[in-house]
């Protein structure tokens, strides 16, 4: 009898602690289910090492994984990485690798293939992007089957996040030792997902890997990516339940979510940012009075409106805004006619000056921020014509030579990535040529230490140098948007706008049941 | 027709075939950027472009290129995609078969829609169906396909929701499904075709109606429907199979915005996304197809007019 009441009492007990548990249960994820998500472009490129486009990111991302990865707050988290650490000037890092790591053939995932990726990343014949954004690796080596030691150029604080870069993803040494070719038809990562059907213009399918090293995650059993080349196409699909998420939705469908049963609309301010850059080594933009001006003529929160149709916030002429961790609070740009005048006319140019500005087509909206300048600065005494072409055409000949044009750029995962990628006198794509030592001291500067407060006053010199010379024109900076069924958890947009993090999301009631 | 005639139009077609493989050769050549600039986008460092140009061999001499084209191509490789890397036969086959089945699909309506209305329109002018043949008419050739296709996916798909807004169902994996799928899609690019056919039976048959041989024809005490389907008909569809031959080049041009919006990975589809990638091996096979098919066609259209009027001949 007393171990009967003993018994009931355990149960009962238990029962009572389970209860807020169960009472949360809708907060918790279920695993199962098969998500459809749509994307504007054909994810084209499966090598992990050459992807260049945000569908191919995503896909990449589902297969492989890196060393580090971001978190929602762009802070740096382990991913095949469970620990790392630095000398103390952070020239050499050490990485520890987790345990039983296993490729998708089942082959382990050791500090051996960590290197031969690298190798294949850092050589120039593999023409991979990821060669100038993981830092400045100069020597990678294994110093045991779980211990990776990079060896860098010059001291680099943020080398984790490098490593989290969307072409750092790990892959097998034999293949990236022998024919790279292979990962163009299969894909033999360590991703939480497996290739199943690879068909890039249609449809192509991914399922749960059971050996990926969180247990509990992936949540979901299969995804499957269509493509939808039209983004009114693609907003009706998910309004009448074809799709469960739309990766990315442009301002001119975005209003059609707020309205429509069962749909939750997405939007997050990020850094995306275009900018119209001023070749700083020539007439007349060499001159920074010039630059001020045309700078004065702009009205950032009408360029918001104009070319964001609200969906942003204003730019100052410098790269980050608070999606950025070092970012500095400067006054607003407010707009001054009669001073650009004045400075136009003291840099020699009474009468005003005609310059050609070059917009391409592809994303839609630098011809928007083109045609907006041309008027804001006609009062002024700037007599902008602006030409559009063809991306392939702009690329191959206006884009880092031409010395007027819109630009367009994502949020990158840190300042140094930014300013380095663009503005420094080195930098790979230094599209203005501004060349200023002062700022190049400062980003220098502020790499050689993990110091924060000492970073955050380095980089906010960096940031007034910029808002002072402006070499670029930053007037907006877009927000992120997209849309999914309610049904869908764990999802969230990434300021970054090439993270997905497709392995925390999971399906929860009233989703359908697909494939 | 002659077995020479035979002959003669099938060298004709190889011929046509040939220079438009050199024109394309020629423009794409022309064109700024090439599939390096394209694959490695804002990435594209001297010594990146260098080595995906000399992976691809957009290195070597024009003639160089083409020839090697044009050798693998007779023995029946399309060569391999510089966008993705995978054999481009294939695939184009692949998307064309698709695109075949949505102009069948546009034609078979074409034919059930735009013949009897014009018939019938040509029968009873001036009456209701008439005034509607006339309406279709207009709307179908002043609205462009992007303007049809997107207000008949968002009134069917969105707020009717009786259809599939979009995508693509291979009917080997569910053959209603599929068909489903196709219907906006076909009925957009028919409903430029129904505009013109209907029009061109419509003054076709009021013509022929007048005409002295069908008159004598009633005048012998042949029935009204002995004189439509056997003398009338026949003679008021030759310039029909004019159009409808005319009209395949079209649908093969206008499928290519139907194919964007329906998101249907079709010839069409893939054609722009080769010409954006300057995959030269894809634009080849694809502008090849797409002449290839408009001949082949055009030959059809010719042996069918032989065969309904015993009066042409081909020597």
């Amino acid at each position: 009898m007393t171990m009967i009441t003993r018994r009931s009492a355990l149960a009962a007990g238990t029962a009572f602690a389970l209860m807020p548990q169960i009472a949360l249960g809708q907060a918790q994820p279920r695993r199962g289910g098969t998500l459809r998500l749509s994307v504007d472009q054909a994810a084209s490129v499966l090598n992990p090492l050459l992807t260049r486009v945000n569908p191919e990111y995503m896909l990449s991302e589902l297969l492989y994984s890196n060393l580090t990865r971001l978190s929602t707050t762009m802070e740096v988290e382990p991913d095949l990485a469970e620990s790392w650490s630095a000398n103390s000037d952070l020239s050499q890092w050490t990485f520890a690798l987790r345990p039983d790591l296993r490729f998708h053939d089942g082959a382990p995932c050791t500090a051996k293939d960590v290197v031969s990726t690298f190798k294949a990343i850092l050589d120039p014949n593999t023409a991979s992007p990821g060669r100038t954004n993981v830092g400045p690796i100069a020597e990678v080596t294994a110093v045991d089957e779980r211990n990776v030691l990079f060896k860098l150029s010059a001291p680099y604080a943020d080398l984790p996040t490098a490593l989290a870069y969307t072409n750092a993803r790990i892959i097998p040494a034999p293949i990236a030792e022998g024919d790279i070719s292979k990962l163009a038809k299969t894909a033999i990562g360590t991703g939480p997902f497996k290739l199943v059907s690879y068909e890039p213009d249609r449809l192509i399918v991914v399922e749960r890997n059971a050996t990926y090293y969180n247990k509990a995650r992936p949540y979901l059993d299969r995804i499957e990516i269509v493509v939808y080349p039209d983004p009114t196409a693609e907003a009706s699909a998910l309004i009448s339940g074809d799709v469960d998420l739309i990766a990315n939705t442009p301002p001119t469908e975005f209003p059609r979510f707020a309205g429509a049963a069962g749909v939750t609309p997405l939007r997050i301010p990020s850094g995306q940012f275009l900018n119209v850059n001023m070749g700083c080594d020539q007439k007349p933009f060499s001159d920074v009075r010039v630059r001020q001006a045309l700078a004065l003529t702009i009205d950032r929160n009408a360029m918001v409106d104009f070319c964001a149709q609200g969906y942003g916030t204003p730019g100052n002429d410098v790269p980050m805004n608070a999606a950025y961790r070092y970012f500095k609070q400067v006054a607003e740009k407010k707009p001054d006619l009669a001073k650009a005048k004045q400075l136009l006319a003291e840099a020699g140019y009474p009468n005003g000056v005609d310059l050609k500005l070059v917009a391409s087509d592809t994303p839609s909206t630098r011809t928007p921020m083109a045609v907006a300048m041309r008027e804001m600065a006609k009062p002024a005494g700037f007599r902008i014509e602006v030409q559009t072409m063809p991306h392939a055409t702009y690329l191959d000949q206006v884009w880092k030579k031409g010395p007027f044009y819109v630009g367009f750029y994502n949020m990158q995962a840190t300042a140094d990535a930014i300013f380095s990628l663009l503005y420094t006198s080195n930098a790979a794509w230094n599209e203005t040529r501004w060349n200023n030592a002062d700022f190049d001291k400062l980003v220098m500067a502020a790499r050689l230490t993990t110091d924060e407060p000492k970073r955050r006053e380095l980089y906010g010199e960096a940031q007034q140098l910029m808002y002072d010379q402006m070499p670029s024109v930053i007037p907006v900076f877009f927000d992120l948007l997209a849309a999914k069924r309610d049904y869908l958890e764990g999802y969230a947009l990434h300021p970054r706008g090439s993270v997905f993090r497709l392995d925390h999301a999971w399906l929860g009631a009233g989703a359908p049941k697909r494939g | 027709m002659s077995a020479s005639w035979l002959l003669h139009r099938c060298l004709f077609v190889v011929y046509t075939l040939f220079l438009v493989s050199v024109v394309v050769f020629a423009i794409t050549q022309a064109l700024p950027a090439d599939a390096a600039v394209t694959l490695l986008g804002e990435n594209a460092t001297p010594e990146a472009l260098a080595a995906v140009r000399e992976k691809l061999g957009l290195g070597d001499p024009m003639l160089l290129q083409y020839w090697h084209w044009l050798s693998h191509l007779l023995q029946g490789d399309f060569g391999t995609s510089m966008r993705t890397g995978q054999a481009v036969g294939p695939a184009l086959f692949l998307a064309l078969s698709r695109s075949l089945l949505l102009a069948a699909c546009a034609i078979l309506l074409m034919l059930v829609v735009a013949v009897p209305l014009g018939i019938i329109a040509a029968l009873r002018r001036g009456g209701p169906v008439d005034l509607l043949a006339g309406l279709v008419s207009y709307l179908g050739v002043s609205l462009p396909e992007f303007v049809t296709g997107t207000l008949l996916l968002v009134l069917m798909a969105d707020r009717l929701q009786w259809l599939p807004a979009t995508g693509y169902v291979p009917l080997t994996d569910n053959f209603f499904d599929g068909l489903r799928h196709l219907v906006l899609p076909a009925l957009t690019v028919s409903f430029i075709l129904v505009a013109h056919v209907s029009r061109m039976v419509r003054s076709e048959m009021i013509d022929v109606m007048h005409s002295d041989y069908v008159r004598a024809a009633r005048l012998r005490g042949l029935s009204k429907g002995a004189v439509l389907f056997r003398h009338a008909l026949r003679n008021a569809l030759l310039p029909v199979i004019t159009i409808a031959a005319l009209d395949i080049g079209y649908v093969l041009g206008g499928i290519i915005v139907v194919e964007e919006i329906f998101a249907l990975p079709g010839i069409g589809r893939a054609l722009i996304v080769a010409i954006e990638a300057r995959d030269l091996p894809a634009i080849q096979a694809g502008a090849l197809i797409m002449a290839g098919t408009y001949a082949v066609v055009n030959f059809a259209a010719d042996i069918t007019y032989a065969l309904i009027d015993k009066r042409i001949r081909y020597d």
